[in-house]
């Protein structure tokens, strides 16, 4: 990295090097891989929740700014939160830290970075709202007889459960500081993707352009249960993710685009076969069922503790 | 702590600087200390300034050397800078004015080191006088990134709210969000015409009042400019403005040669989309044409000013912020227009307009203080 003209994109975008996605502080840990993929598409989709019901705190929060601007920004907030959670279990272990505390960490840090602010006291009321939630999904699974519907039961007023909460968000912001050495700068890849459109004349099927985007979403943002976020972003630079999501729609459309091996579409924004290929591979893993099983089991690991007891039963 | 900490240089609502001295190289630093609250965490200000400024390593950047993270604080260990331009031109010019030859090896590096954050696409968003550092070699450093941020391939929706007020560019003014490198181009403009000078350019109460006074140097811009900025950044509020005619910058600024007026004519354009870029600046006759000013070796500028005026800097004034009043006589002020100026009873503005509170004025204040 210090070494004098490195192209912008990668000094402000860091990526995982080979032998941290070979083997995460997790797998170091024992995580088997499956439970660590699934749990920080947990974490993300719990950012992606936490963010859509921030969402209905806008309208009071500044004057200056109106709702759909801020909004606008939220979004970006959200799926810059994931990807820095998604570089953090790059250095350090689900052991360690629990996907909910770096989420909610996440999330806060990165409304800071994008000049839409949060409240800490919205943050975690959302965050203790969708932990009980989980906690309950699991609850109602695992006994023959299930407690009633979902009620949320807001935090009591004299209670620790906000100072619990807010000491575990300060934390975790500064972790994710200290950890990934301040190396928080996401860039994200829509505008990429429409640059590239454009450069290929496929601007003008809006289906692949919705297409493309909705690839690149399922590669960053998450999506309900079987559409799990990836963790292509930590691993791969913009323009191979981008062209991936472009790859895997022309393939679905029927869009012929030149693909000789003298003259690849690809090689025009310096993409690399073998690393195309496999971000495909990551997008198309989502879209694998899972069991209602395998989802409760991810629930049921939302927090530090419930983790290593987990993690203690499995030796 | 790998450092002694020495004399406190300023301090503001988050953050305290202080002098400091490496145990190691004995090297002098400056310590940028920010306390960590419990109900804010880390203040935002601190993370953009960390994760921009430890990958921009420019001679006109200030350098960040090394992060000190600890529960309570936050220790940011920069490269020492004696003073910022603010307190250089009170104690070397004339009456505020450095002389040409400094104003022009002043503002080749601050566009620079603002070229290179906009290459590494980084807007600075606060430059003015007091951020602008200078060390005793005469080199010109920017500093203080609390309000920077990095900007991606798309336009972005950016926070209205920065940039100090009288260095503030007239489309952020009127509410523009998807600003771009031509807000720091503004006030690389409005820093130019204050060296010349030893004035600030516009000196504007607030946001309305910093327009009028743009406009009754520049003049109001006609409907066809301001239709043309609306349809590039919507949420910008059009008003009913006095029609001011444009005054030309020779009259504003008697002293400056005709092709620094050049130079900042192109700075200082009303509409966004003809400023000129910072690179483009540098390439300005101002800078490259022979004759004017030149060193003795040849017909390129000289990045710096000649050794003998950069080693021998005379003991520091105090700190000065006082802005003559028209009150005292013989005071000739660079805008002709102005009849009625506030008593400036602070350098900045009352009210922070970035909205983050008040900064450190340059954590490189003059040593002794």
């Amino acid at each position: 990295m210090s070494t004098g003209t490195v192209t912008v994109r990668r000094r402000l975008h860091p990526l995982a090097s080979l032998s941290q996605i070979q083997s995460t502080p997790s797998a170091q840990d024992g995580v088997p891989h499956s439970i660590e993929e699934d749990l920080r598409a947990y974490g993300c989709k719990l950012i992606h929740q936490a963010g859509i019901l921030l969402n209905q705190f806008v309208s009071s929060s500044s004057q200056f700014v109106t709702p759909h601007i801020l909004g606008d920004r939220k979004q970006v907030a959200v799926a810059t939160a994931q990807i820095i959670l998604q570089r953090f279990f790059y250095v350090s272990s689900l052991k360690q830290f629990s996907v909910a505390d770096v989420g909610m960490g996440a999330l806060f840090l990165s409304s800071k970075l994008e000049e839409c602010p949060v409240r800490m006291r919205d943050l975690i009321n959302v965050y203790d709202l969708l932990l009980q939630r989980a906690a309950h999904t699991v609850a109602s699974t695992s006994f023959a007889h299930p407690p009633p519907e979902f009620k949320y039961t807001p935090m009591s007023y004299f209670g620790n459960t906000f100072y619990d909460l807010r000491e575990a968000l300060v934390v975790s912001e500064m972790q994710i500081l200290k950890r990934l050495g301040f190396d928080v700068q996401v860039v994200l890849p829509y505008g990429t993707l429409v640059n590239y459109m454009r450069l290929l004349g496929l601007t003008s099927r809006n289906e692949a352009m919705s297409m493309a985007w909705g690839y690149l979403n399922d590669a960053t943002l998450i999506q309900w249960l079987n559409r799990l976020q990836t963790s292509v972003y930590a691993l791969y630079a913009v323009p191979t993710v981008v062209s991936a999501a472009i790859l895997l729609t022309t393939r679905q459309l029927g869009i012929a685009l030149p693909s000789d091996p003298t003259n690849c579409w690809w090689e025009l924004f310096d993409v690399e076969w073998e690393d195309l290929w496999s971000v495909c591979g990551y997008v198309m893993r989502l879209y694998r069922e899972r069991t209602t099983d395998e989802r409760v089991e991810i629930m049921g690991l939302l927090t530090k503790r419930d983790f290593r007891q987990w993690l203690e039963n499995k030796k | 702590m790998n450092y002694i900490q020495l004399e406190k240089l300023g301090e503001g609502t988050y953050a305290t600087v202080y002098k400091g001295r490496s145990r190691t190289t004995n090297e002098i630093v400056a310590l940028k200390e920010i306390h960590l609250d419990a109900e804010e965490g880390t203040p935002s200000t601190a993370i953009r300034e960390i994760s921009l400024m430890k990958e921009l390593k420019h001679i006109n950047i200030v350098r960040l050397y090394d992060v000190i993270h600890t529960e309570t604080k936050l220790v940011l260990i920069f490269e020492y800078c004696e003073r910022d331009l603010k307190k250089y031109m009170d104690a070397h010019g004339d009456r505020g004015a450095l002389d040409p030859n400094t104003v022009r090896s002043f503002m080749y590096q601050l566009l620079m080191g603002t070229a290179f954050c906009h290459e590494n696409r980084v807007l600075h968003r606060d430059l003015k006088p007091q951020n602008l550092l200078i060390n005793r070699k005469g080199e010109l450093k920017l500093g203080d990134f609390g309000l920077a941020r990095a900007f991606g391939v798309p336009v972005n929706t950016f926070s209205n709210e920065v940039v100090t007020l009288w260095y503030r560019a007239p489309d952020v003014l009127l509410g523009s969000r998807t600003y771009s490198t031509s807000i720091d181009v503004w006030s690389c403009g409005c820093i130019f015409a204050e060296m010349i000078s030893g004035v600030p350019l516009f000196r504007g109460r607030d946001n309305p009042d910093q327009l009028l006074h743009i406009m009754r140097i520049i003049g109001t811009p006609d409907e066809r400019t301001l239709r043309k900025m609306v349809a590039e950044s919507p949420e910008i509020q059009i008003k009913q403005w006095p029609r001011y005619p444009k005054i030309p910058f020779q009259q504003v600024l008697p002293k400056a040669s005709p092709q620094a007026i050049d130079l900042l004519e192109r700075l200082l354009q009303f509409d966004p989309a003809k400023r000129i870029t910072a690179a483009e600046a540098l390439q300005h006759p101002y800078f490259t044409s022979a004759g004017f000013g030149t060193n003795s070796s040849g017909a390129l500028p000289t990045p710096y000013p000649p050794a003998q005026q950069a080693t021998v800097i005379p003991p520091p004034a105090p700190a000065q912020y006082n802005y003559p009043h028209p009150s005292q006589p013989g005071v000739v002020y660079a805008n002709p227009q102005i009849t009625q100026i506030p008593q400036p009873q602070q350098p900045q503005p009352q009210q922070p307009p970035n909205g983050f509170g008040q900064y450190p004025a340059g954590y490189a204040h003059a040593p002794g203080r």
